[in-house]
């Protein structure tokens, strides 16, 4: 058995001590598994983009990474009291550029795309069931109409349909927990213990 | 019950299940049919991108579904472009697709090539609608794509047969939205199971071409391809795991009804 199987299985071990409670053992597993994920990115994002993509081509004579340098540098400013209005210039090209490409793409894919499949697929009986779906629940989030008579009662029924969506979702919640433990379980007593 | 007897009791029902090993009848999916279809009808020679878009967390949960995929791609001589949009996917992506890789024979920069991590993924995707090369210049280990042959043939998305994202996040909405609305790409979501019922409303409105479903999918999928591996050996233990916890929240539930009917309480 390789000393890093056995480490591996240590620090496991350490993690699930906080089943029994909170203790140094589980702290020192949780605080070297953030230290290592955060140095971790920081490597891989300067050996991956800043050097090659900045560094590299700066030092072979090409100006091009100047201007997100200078931008991304100038963000830094925030900490300082009387200069924290500068890093405002990146934050807004960031913000401008971030909206123009998200708002119209999520509007298109999360809304009009859904609504459209909602209305086109109500020929088949599952279509009727996710359109009355979402109109009785969409219903329940009028809040400005109170919840009586026949509203009410299709209020009700878009609480249960949202019932049934949090238990679908609780239960694949808990596959996934459980495929996770499974995969631990597995390392543990065919890598580690060889018992199976 | 106290917390800890739960936990006692699911560790010993999991743990005897994985010593025991009985062998359950696995049914596959028309989802994951649907993922195996969509492969198997590819051209030999076709490209298929892979997306590590996971965490090092999620890996036992859907590492064997990125294994089964590429298994696939590698068995029926299609390409695998591979890359991460997580930093942490980076080195497990291509350590993975370097061991099926090494499995099956197939050679570096030909048959599978492995471009990197890249942050900023609405850039990075939208990137490589315009031009692959654009975002990643070189590969994981440094050397330019276009010294490849493969490289050579991946210029944008309309080179790329599928993209499989594979992902314990949001990241496959992000290839909904700029990959597949905008450049008209096919796109299939290899799930941590819990995310599933968030990406289900994009299937059923043709958004994804596929979903894969956690540990569960990836044991279809092994059943599909004839080779039993981790999804497979994991299914007996979810199994007993699932009827334990069925069991437990039956029982707090008719627990919980009988104190507050003995309390003369009602809720």
């Amino acid at each position: 058995m390789m000393w890093e199987t056995t480490i591996t299985a240590l620090l496991t071990l350490a993690i699930y001590t906080i089943l029994v409670g909170d203790n140094p053992l589980y702290k020192f597993a949780e605080h070297l598994l953030l230290g290592l994920t955060i140095g971790y990115s920081l490597v891989i994002t300067v050996k991956s983009i800043l050097i090659p993509q900045a560094i590299t081509p700066m030092a072979e004579g090409s100006l091009a990474a100047v201007i997100p340098i200078v931008l991304g540098s100038v963000m830094f400013l925030r900490v300082h009291a009387k200069l924290a209005g500068w890093s405002q210039i990146p934050l807004a090209l960031l913000i401008g550029a971030g909206a123009g490409a998200a708002i119209p793409a999520m509007m298109q894919a999360r809304v009009l795309k859904q609504v459209s499949a909602t209305i086109s697929g109500s020929g088949t009986l599952d279509g009727v069931i996710i359109l009355l779906g979402v109109i009785v629940t969409i219903m329940y989030f009028v809040f400005t109409r109170p919840h009586s008579g026949g509203w009410g009662k299709a209020a009700v029924a878009g609480r249960y349909f949202m019932m049934i969506f949090f238990g679908a979702t609780f239960a694949y919640t808990v596959m996934s927990r459980m495929a996770l433990l499974i995969g631990r379980l597995e390392f543990l007593l065919a890598d580690w213990l060889g018992v199976m | 019950m106290q917390r800890r007897i739960i936990f006692a009791l699911l560790a010993i029902v999991v743990i005897a299940v994985m010593l025991i090993k009985p062998r359950l009848p696995i049914t596959v999916t028309d989802s994951t049919r649907g993922v195996y279809d969509q492969i198997e009808a590819l051209d030999s020679g076709a490209v298929i991108m892979l997306s590590f878009d996971h965490e090092a967390s999620s890996l036992p949960e859907i590492g064997p579904i990125g294994a089964a995929i590429a298994e696939h791609c590698f068995r029926r001589g299609i390409s695998v472009v591979g890359l991460a949009l997580f930093s942490e996917g980076n080195a497990l992506g291509y350590d993975l697709l370097s061991r099926r890789a090494a499995d099956a024979g197939r050679t570096y920069g030909t048959d599978w090539m492995y471009l990197g991590f890249r942050p900023q993924y609405t850039a990075a995707i939208l990137g490589m609608g315009e031009n692959i090369g654009d975002v990643f210049a070189t590969d994981y280990n440094g050397t330019p794509i276009t010294s490849f042959p493969l490289g050579e043939r991946v210029r944008t998305y309309d080179d790329i047969a599928l993209v499989v994202s594979i992902a314990d996040g949001s990241m496959p909405t992000y290839w909904i939205e700029y990959a597949a609305n905008r450049y008209g790409e096919k796109i299939i979501a290899a799930l941590s199971a819990v995310m599933v019922t968030s990406f289900t409303p994009y299937l059923e409105s043709g958004q994804l071409a596929g979903i894969l479903t956690g540990l569960k999918g990836a044991a279809e999928y092994e059943q599909l391809l004839g080779i039993p591996k981790a999804g497979t050996r994991g299914m007996a233990a979810q199994s007993a795991a699932h009827v334990l916890i069925a069991f437990l929240v039956l029982w707090g539930n008719v627990d919980a009804w009988r104190r507050r009917k003995s309390d003369g309480t009602k809720r």
